[in-house]
Formats: C-alpha cells, sequence, structure tokens
C-alpha cells in the first residue's frame, strides 16, 4: 500500500529523508547513519560529506533524547494553519544522545510543566492526519 | 586586506515610502523602478547609463521587466545572490567584482517589495524551500524557526529580556526622528512592549521585524568614478558571503553557533580584508528579522561576548549620536520598516555622507550586516575615503 505522505509530499528542501517517513509510518523510528564511516547523518543526505561514501543504514532506535531548544506557537501561522485551534502549542527540538546528538523536531505532547532546556523527553509516534499535513509525526513528551 | 577594499563605492541611494504590507497603490516592479530611478537622480547618473543589475534571495523585478522601463542603453551584468536575507551585503560583493573585472560600470543593487493578495512576504520570502520537518511539526515562519534560536539564546546562554527590548528602544527611538520611517509615530515604553501579543515564545510583537511594501536602491561604480559624482562616495571595504562547515541547510543541527547568526568566520574575514576591528566602528545597521538574531550577530562580530550582552545592549550605548555602537540608525528593520533588509543599506550610505537623521558625528566607517542565521549569510563594511 502507498504511504500517505508520498501522496502529499512537500517538496523543496533536500529531501532524502523518505526513510524516515516511512519508517515512521510503519510505526518506527530511524536515523540515517553512514554505512562506511558510520557518522549520523542528520538531516539525511545522498552522499556522506565525511567519507564521500554514497551508503546509509537506516537504524531503528527508541525515540528518547534531551530538549535543546523549543518554542510555543502563539499564531497561527499562513502554512500551518491546520493547528489554528491547536494555538498556543509547543515544538520541540530534541537532541537524540543514541545518535550521536542529532536533532530532530517534533510538536510537545502532555503537562507542560518542567519543560525545559535540557529536559528528558520521550518519543511517541502519531499516524498521518490533516494537522501533520498526511505526514506521521513523532511527538516529545516530557520524561521526568 | 583585499583587492576588493576600496575598489568601489555607493554614490547614489534611491528608497520609495513604505507602506503597510499589501497596501502599495504600486506593484512591486513600478516601486523597483522608482527606487533606480531615485538613485540615479541622486548620484547624477543617467538612469539608461546602469548595465549592471544585482539582487538577492526572491526578488521578481528582474533585469529584463525593468530594461524597457528605464530606458537602458546595454545590461552587460546581472546576478542575484543565493538564499534570503543573509544575501544582502553580498549584493556589494558581487557588484565590486563586476565593476572589478570590466564587466559593468554602474551597478543597480535594489530590492523590491509590494504583496499580491495571494503572495504574502513570509509565503514568497521562504521560497518553498521549508522542510517537511519544519511544516509536519507546526513550524512555517522564520519568526518561529528564529524563536528556537532566540530561547536558546536566552534562556542557555543567559541573554537577558532587556537586551532585547534596549534593541527595540533604540530602533524606535531613531525612527521617531525619521520622517520616512513607518514605524515613526509608535509610541515604545517598557508597558508596551511587555504588554504586546506574543507571536512564537520568546518573541513578542515589538522583537519582529515589520513587513513592508517598499523598495529601495543602491548604486555601486568604481572609486576612480565615484571621485566626480555629486554625493560623497561610501567605499565598499569588504562584504564577504558564505557559511562555516556546520551551517548551510541542517534543519536545526547548526554546530556550534546554533543561538547566534553564523557570522563568525564571516566577521573574522570582513575584519581581516578590511584591516579594522570592531572597536573602530562608528555605526552599524544590524539586520534584525527578530532582534535576538541581531544581537547574537553582534556578538559574531566581536562587539561584545554572549555573556556582556547585558551590560552593552542597553538604549543608551545603542543609540545616535553618542552611544558606544548606535545601531539601526534610520529605525532599522523595527522600526524603519522591512523589505528583507533592504532599508540598511542606504542608511549605511547617509551615515558616511554625514546625512542621517539620526547622524553620528563624523561617522567613517559604518557597518551592514545580512540575514542572521540564514542558511548563507553575508556583512559589509563601508568607509569614508578617509579609510582608504
Amino acid at each position: 500500500m502507498a504511504y500517505s505522505f508520498e501522496q502529499h509530499k512537500i517538496s523543496g528542501a533536500i529531501g532524502a529523508d523518505d526513510q524516515f517517513w516511512r519508517a515512521l509510518e510503519d510505526g518506527t523510528f530511524q536515523l540515517s547513519r553512514c554505512s562506511s564511516c558510520r557518522n549520523w547523518t542528520w538531516p539525511a543526505h545522498f552522499r556522506c560529506g565525511k567519507c564521500g561514501s554514497w551508503e546509509f543504514e537506516w537504524v531503528t532506535l527508541e525515540p528518547k533524547g534531551n530538549v535543546f531548544t523549543y518554542t510555543r506557537s502563539r499564531y497561527a501561522f499562513d502554512r500551518v494553519l491546520e493547528r489554528k485551534d491547536d494555538v498556543p502549542y509547543v515544538t520541540i527540538v530534541a537532541e537524540i544522545p543514541e545518535a550521536g546528538n542529532v536533532r530532530v523536531m517534533g510538536v510537545m505532547k502532555g503537562d507542560e510543566a518542567g519543560l525545559k532546556i535540557g529536559a528528558r523527553v520521550k518519543g511517541s509516534i502519531e499516524p498521518p492526519s490533516p494537522k501533520t499535513k498526511n505526514y506521521p509525526s513523532i511527538r516529545w513528551e516530557l520524561d521526568l | 586586506m583585499s583587492k576588493m577594499r576600496g575598489a568601489a563605492a555607493i554614490v547614489g541611494i534611491g528608497q520609495t515610502p513604505y507602506y503597510k504590507r499589501g497596501t502599495s497603490p504600486e506593484p512591486e516592479l513600478k516601486l523597483a523602478i522608482r527606487a533606480i530611478t531615485q538613485a540615479a537622480d541622486d548620484a547624477g547618473i543617467d538612469v539608461r547609463d546602469i548595465d549592471g543589475f544585482v539582487s538577492y534571495a526572491s526578488e521578481r523585478s528582474d533585469p529584463a521587466k525593468l530594461m524597457p522601463a528605464l530606458g537602458t542603453r546595454e545590461c552587460s551584468f546581472a546576478s542575484l545572490v543565493w538564499f534570503h536575507g543573509g544575501g544582502l551585503p553580498a549584493t556589494l560583493n558581487i557588484a565590486s567584482q563586476a565593476i572589478m573585472t570590466g564587466q559593468a560600470d554602474i551597478v543597480a543593487v535594489y530590492r523590491s517589495m509590494a504583496e499580491g493578495s495571494n503572495q504574502r512576504l513570509r509565503v514568497i520570502v521562504a521560497q518553498d524551500d521549508t522542510s517537511s520537518q519544519y511544516l509536519v511539526n507546526g513550524l512555517d515562519s522564520p519568526a518561529q524557526i528564529l524563536a528556537l534560536r532566540a530561547q536558546r539564546l536566552m534562556e542557555y546562554h543567559g541573554v537577558p529580556q532587556s537586551a532585547l527590548y534596549a534593541t527595540v528602544r533604540a530602533s524606535y527611538y531613531h525612527a521617531s526622528n525619521n520622517p520616512n520611517a513607518y514605524g515613526r509615530t509608535v509610541t515604545m515604553n517598557d508597558e508596551v512592549y511587555e504588554h504586546a501579543r506574543m507571536i512564537s515564545e520568546p518573541y513578542r510583537l515589538f522583537d519582529c521585524s515589520r513587513e513592508n511594501d517598499a523598495a529601495a536602491c543602491i548604486l555601486v561604480v568604481s572609486a576612480e568614478r565615484a571621485k566626480d559624482l555629486k554625493q560623497k562616495p561610501a567605499y565598499i571595504l569588504s562584504a564577504p558571503m558564505g557559511t562555516m562547515e556546520g551551517g548551510g541547510a541542517l534543519e536545526e543541527n547548526w554546530r556550534p553557533y546554533y543561538a547566534t547568526a553564523g557570522q563568525t568566520e564571516l566577521a573574522e574575514r570582513l575584519w581581516r580584508e578590511s584591516g579594522y576591528g570592531p572597536k573602530d566602528v562608528d555605526v552599524a545597521q544590524i539586520y534584525m528579522n527578530m532582534n535576538s538574531m541581531g544581537i547574537g550577530a553582534m556578538v559574531d562580530h566581536g562587539f561584545f561576548a554572549m555573556e556582556e550582552a547585558g551590560a552593552f545592549c542597553t538604549f543608551e550605548n545603542l543609540t545616535a549620536p553618542s552611544g558606544k555602537l548606535p545601531i539601526n540608525t534610520s529605525g532599522g528593520d523595527l522600526g524603519e520598516g522591512f523589505i528583507h533588509g533592504m532599508g540598511l543599506i542606504p542608511e549605511a550610505v547617509r551615515q558616511i555622507r554625514g546625512a542621517s537623521t539620526n547622524q553620528v558625528p563624523g561617522a567613517k566607517l559604518s557597518l551592514v550586516t545580512g540575514g542572521p542565521g540564514d542558511l548563507m549569510s553575508s556583512t559589509a563594511l563601508l568607509g569614508a575615503a578617509e579609510t582608504l
């Protein structure tokens, strides 16, 4: 069966992260690592800038991290109007220690008390919905 | 020192009025034509003799559309600097190179913006390059993305709110003396600032630039030609562009300069190429898409360290005529108006001419920084003849 995100493709960026979304839609959290020098490559790309390899492996990880930074959106912005009823909502940039501290974004879930830089978070995967532009998503929740 | 140092100069400036976003009585292209013809008049140059055209980011008024109305005799050079507001001072780099290599004699550097009913600035500015990683997670606007950086700058690096407020107060104070500033009548005080609505935390309304409809243009010619023209030349001493390893399109994975402007290496090149340092600068136009990013730019340029931001960024230090580093003396992106930063170069030139409405007496070295935190950025130092 075709993946939802593939039918609602957002274009314009590097565009090497299809497997990230595919894995999320299948219910797993995967990030990309160079098959040759094992450097975590995020955002995903087409060639490893460290060693020149063109091969990457997608490693399944437990979605656990630390808050690197965040913002609470207090306005419904033009291209994310699907979330206008959720305003204010928090988006977290989480560092993933198991993947060389690469940073992965996600909308916060659950209690916001205790939200601060450095706080531990755990991720949960949500299926595609109009709010996430028919992409699957990872949401970060405080893991105090 | 580089070959580019002082090879070219800015000799003309033109600016249309700033209109509230979406209300310009004239379309974008017409605004561009007005700004370019004004700049030619200001320089005492026949507009038909402009043979080079340089802009940046998502500029739509391309030279092919301008030529018939300007009566251009020959277009021999046209170029666009990549990315967004980061490209602003880099236009001076491109213009200088075109002149030095004989590709053009008179280069117009310009930017025009008037929002159509369905092409809002913040959509066009993004140029369809906001990745799914942002949009899926509710992030669209530069205000939100730069809020992530601001949160880190303030919470982790300890830059206080008072530093952000000082840039706002200084900008609106300068705007109040500038009859052309869109924000000249805005009352700014502690209460207005603190009670303004939140946009994306930690940014309040007045921490953000105001998007306007307008156009601005400056003319660049060789240093030799500049001597015989009407206006006092503002020489281009250095205008480096680029980014470091660990920058670029990395979706919040920038290392190691996440919370500032990503301009540390650019600034090092600027000082090296110009032979000057931060202590020599008389006045600075600091690009403030959002003000904390401008504070990051000042850190990157070596005006103060992160931990000194609170002590340095005070209203007194940031205002003309006698502050330690008067910034955004036309009101800047926050108070004068925002057309992707293009208002900053004309003001940097006016300071060298001695013609600003918030003049720094005897200003000889005038800095313009590019869009901070952009995927790639640039910065430029302008100087009076004595600085060559």
